[in-house]
């Protein structure tokens, strides 16, 4: 019989009391006792947590750093670019350029797409057309003209063009290639590709994709079976993410995190020299009148800012100094000089000039680079130490920095900006920022209105050389020429800097900070 | 009954109407292109031009207007410029993230905050009363992020019992719950502590006593009987204002909801998500106004609705 112990009658208010324990426990208890485990990643799963959403798994528009890294696991192109910014093949077997006009290409012998289809020539010619018909296209903007296909056989077939295009092996690297039926000229969400990995479910909303193992994948089977990817858009909460174990990689990392996770235990940092140039770029549509316009000013400018400096108390190593017009990184960079720091020398020479009561605006958008703010209240400081007053206006993201800098807004002197280039060629960057002519100038798409006419003709020499060794000379007189024209006050380098759990074996950051998830290995 | 709801019915969508005009009005005057967004900074004046006609940027704002009514009665507000997708489904993929969090936020509040009002309003000017109000007081004090960073510290980092963001698992709706349950907790114990002894105080509750009643009874089925309007009222507002996103939160803890995702849309200008956004939640407050509203009669038999109300 069981005794019930006297004298421990339970009054209402106990009774009270202890409901409303009962709804607490069941309020927040039950929640966690569903968590189950705090969502560390299985022995089996690579988490990623990107800074950007993942909204596709193609590129038409949408080539973030980070996204790379996704896409290409599901979809690929015919090269890629590898190890030291050299075009490989991929998808091709054979990429070869047969006549100035003409590159001839072969499909890999018994490449199939994850549904078991195999790759086929309409499927490239079909996506060449579809990265041309995306209104506003990122990838478009490289290409000086678009190849036609043209079949030779089965697996072979020509790649023609009006004018040469040396460089289509790297251009191609960024056409990812799908079954023709399914392609269209908006973004691929999901579908069918060659890559190793497969999409099994995801929320475009979300950022959240899964992917698992592609059975039918043509090369070395990837050795995780399944890829979870996440949309972390905080730094802080990447940070936090990876520190509690629940994702494997974070990547485009600010100096600041990195400080915070360097030396942590079971954490490591990955680091590679960007293919970005991030410059305090002058006005280039200023009078002829103002300072500026003399190009014996701007070098002057340049001898104010202590770049070293930046790059070791605000920058804290994460960059390092620009030694040309374009990274070192890259496929035909050539060096052309150093920034130097000798602010005497800078107020001498301005005041030689007869330069005084310099008043110079800087302006430029949040986030173009890291510690971007910081960097230009240090301008502010030593611009001020040769006399030389500046005011900041800083840009929010989606605000109408562009129509400033095309000058239909206000003027400015000097802009924070960066470019980058996804092929990883100096040719790529230099087209884009110093191959200004008059006639783009007119409708205000010049960069910062840089039209050197000597520059843009040799520009336009070194791109349409098919010689290698040629070019690579022409390349080099190229970034002299604008060198000498001190486009810049300074210029940095940013590293790009990934973290990633221990457990984390195998994985090689490029320069375009994207890494093959096909080599990631899980150790236990 | 019938003609009350159709009244309020309509009442709230004049008020989704406006709303979703008014907001259409602001983007427009907000600085940014939508067209620099999508196609980057690099893009050439011909691109932007293309884009702009695209989607119909290059168009008079009252064209744009007429052709976005147009939308809304088929509640197809186009195609989102950053998802490439329509904007209605990108917000639908959204909103049962924060359905949830929400949910649980206002439940775990209720379940809390009611006793403790209850508790805080038997127990006037004691020593225990006084340190749960300053608690309360510290709780509605203390900012969203503030909290929701320290949670993440402890509970995350230090002793990591949960997620610490996104919601892979159910226990990453622990922190954010918690998060918003400690600010809401703190205003609905306080308002019950003072809508109770208001209660406490009034001479129907003497009589009651008077006659015998207990004192469970006079509690729950007299005082809180009297107050349940209010506080129901006061849970559902704050259900209703976290159906917009709790967007301190959803950031703190990468929470995928319209929170996150509407801050998303007025980075990019997004036109078409935002509007999307704004149509969803403001709907869905509505109808969570006027659940409350149809819910008095259930709570206290003594409102009448529609004519019974009038007469």
């Amino acid at each position: 019989m069981t005794v019930l112990p006297q004298g421990s009658e339970i009054s209402r208010r106990r009774l009270l009391q202890f409901g409303a324990a009962a709804g607490f426990l069941l309020g927040t208890g039950s929640m966690a006792g569903c968590a189950g485990p705090t969502g560390l990643p299985g022995p089996s799963t690579l988490t990623l947590a990107l800074n950007r959403s993942l909204v596709s798994l193609d590129n038409k528009l949408n080539q973030f750093d980070a996204a790379v890294t996704v896409q290409r696991a599901v979809r690929q192109g015919l090269t890629a670019i590898g190890p030291e910014t050299k075009p490989v093949l991929v998808l091709a077997d054979r990429f070869e350029m047969t006549s100035p006009t003409a590159w001839t290409v072969r499909l890999r012998e018994g490449v199939r797409y994850s549904d078991g289809t195999p790759v086929a020539i309409e499927d490239i010619a079909t996506a060449l057309k579809m990265y041309q018909q995306v209104q506003g296209s990122f990838v478009a903007g490289f290409f000086p003209e678009f190849p036609t296909v043209v079949p030779v056989d089965d697996r072979t077939f020509r790649m023609e063009s009006k004018n040469p295009i040396p460089i289509l092996d790297s251009l191609m690297s960024m056409i990812l290639i799908s079954p023709a039926a399914k392609n269209k000229p908006e973004e691929l969400q999901e579908g069918v590709g060659t890559g190793p990995y497969v999409v099994t479910k995801f929320n475009r909303g979300a950022g959240t994709y899964s992917l698992k193992r592609n059975e039918n994948y043509w090369g070395p089977a990837p050795k995780v079976d399944n890829v979870e990817v996440r949309f972390l858009p905080e730094e802080s909460s990447r940070v936090i993410a990876l520190r509690s174990g629940e994702v494997d990689v974070i990547d485009s990392i600010t100096p600041d995190s990195r400080e915070q996770l360097a030396g942590l235990p079971g954490v490591v940092l990955a680091e590679a020299s960007s293919l970005r140039l991030n410059q305090i770029f002058y006005n280039f549509r200023k009078p002829s009148s103002h300072p500026l316009s003399d190009v014996r000013v701007r070098e002057a400018l340049s001898w104010a800012v202590d770049g070293e400096a930046l790059v070791k108390d605000v920058l804290v190593d994460s960059v390092s100094e620009a030694e040309g017009v374009v990274p070192s990184s890259l496929t035909g960079f050539s060096k052309t000089g150093n920034y130097t720091y000798d602010p005497e020398k800078a107020k001498a020479t301005l005041k030689s000039l007869g330069v005084t009561d310099l008043n110079l605006k800087i302006i430029w958008e949040t986030g173009e680079f890291a510690s971007d703010t910081s960097v230009m209240e240090a301008l502010v400081e030593m611009f001020g130490n040769i006399g030389v007053k500046t005011q900041l206006q800083q840009f929010e993201p989606g605000g109408n920095i562009l129509a400033w800098r095309q000058g239909k807004q206000g003027d400015w002197d000097l802009l924070g900006n960066g470019f980058s280039s996804p092929t990883g060629l100096a040719i790529t960057m230099m087209q884009g920022m110093y191959a200004g002519t008059a006639e783009k100038e007119k409708t205000r798409d010049t960069y910062q209105g840089y039209v050197v006419p000597d520059v843009q003709a040799k520009i336009q020499a070194a791109s349409s050389e098919v010689d290698p060794v040629r070019r690579e000379q022409l390349l080099a007189t190229a970034q002299k020429a604008i060198w000498d024209t001190w486009p810049c006050a300074w210029a940095f380098v940013p590293k790009s800097v990934l973290a990633h759990q221990k457990r984390v074996a195998d994985l090689s950051l490029a320069p375009t900070n994207s890494y093959p998830l096909v080599d990631v290995r899980l150790e236990a | 009954m019938t003609k009350y709801i159709l009244k309020r019915l309509g009442q709230g969508l004049l008020t989704v109407f406006l709303t979703v005009s008014t907001v259409f009005i602001l983007i427009r005057l907000a600085p940014g292109d939508p067209a620099v967004s999508y196609a980057g900074p690099l893009a050439t004046t011909e691109q932007l031009a293309k884009v702009r006609e695209q989607f119909g940027l290059d168009r008079p704002v009252l064209e744009q207007y007429w052709i976005f009514l147009q939308q809304l009665f088929t509640g197809n507000l186009g195609t989102s410029y950053s998802f490439q997708a329509p904007a209605m489904q990108v917000v639908a993929e959204r909103m049962p993230y924060t359905l949830t969090l929400a949910t649980a936020a206002i439940l775990l509040t209720a379940v809390i905050a009611i006793p403790l009002g209850v508790w805080m309003a038997r127990r006037p000017d004691t020593n225990r009363e006084l340190g749960v109000n300053v608690l309360t007081i510290a709780g509605q004090s203390m900012p969203d992020f503030w909290t929701g960073i320290m949670l993440l510290t402890g509970f995350a980092v230090l002793i990591p019992l949960f997620p610490a963001s996104g919601f892979a698992t159910w226990g990453g709706l622990v922190l954010p719950t918690v998060t918003i349950a400690i600010l809401q907790i703190a205003l609905i114990s306080r308002m019950v502590r003072r809508e109770m002894t208001s209660n406490f105080a009034a001479p129907y509750l003497t009589v009651a006593r008077s006659r015998g009643v207990g004192s469970p009874a006079l509690t729950w089925r007299y005082a809180m009987g009297n107050s349940a309007i209010p506080v129901f009222t006061a849970l559902g507002t704050r259900f209703a204002a976290m159906l917009n996103g709790v967007v301190v939160v959803e950031v703190v803890f990468a929470w995928p909801g319209v929170g996150s995702l509407i801050v998303r849309a007025l980075e990019t200008r997004d036109y078409p998500l935002i509007q999307a956004t704004v149509l969803l939640t403001s709907l869905l407050a509505v109808a969570v106004q006027l659940v409350i509203d149809l819910a008095y009669p259930l709570l206290d038999p003594r409102v009448r609705l529609g004519k019974a109300a009038a007469a």
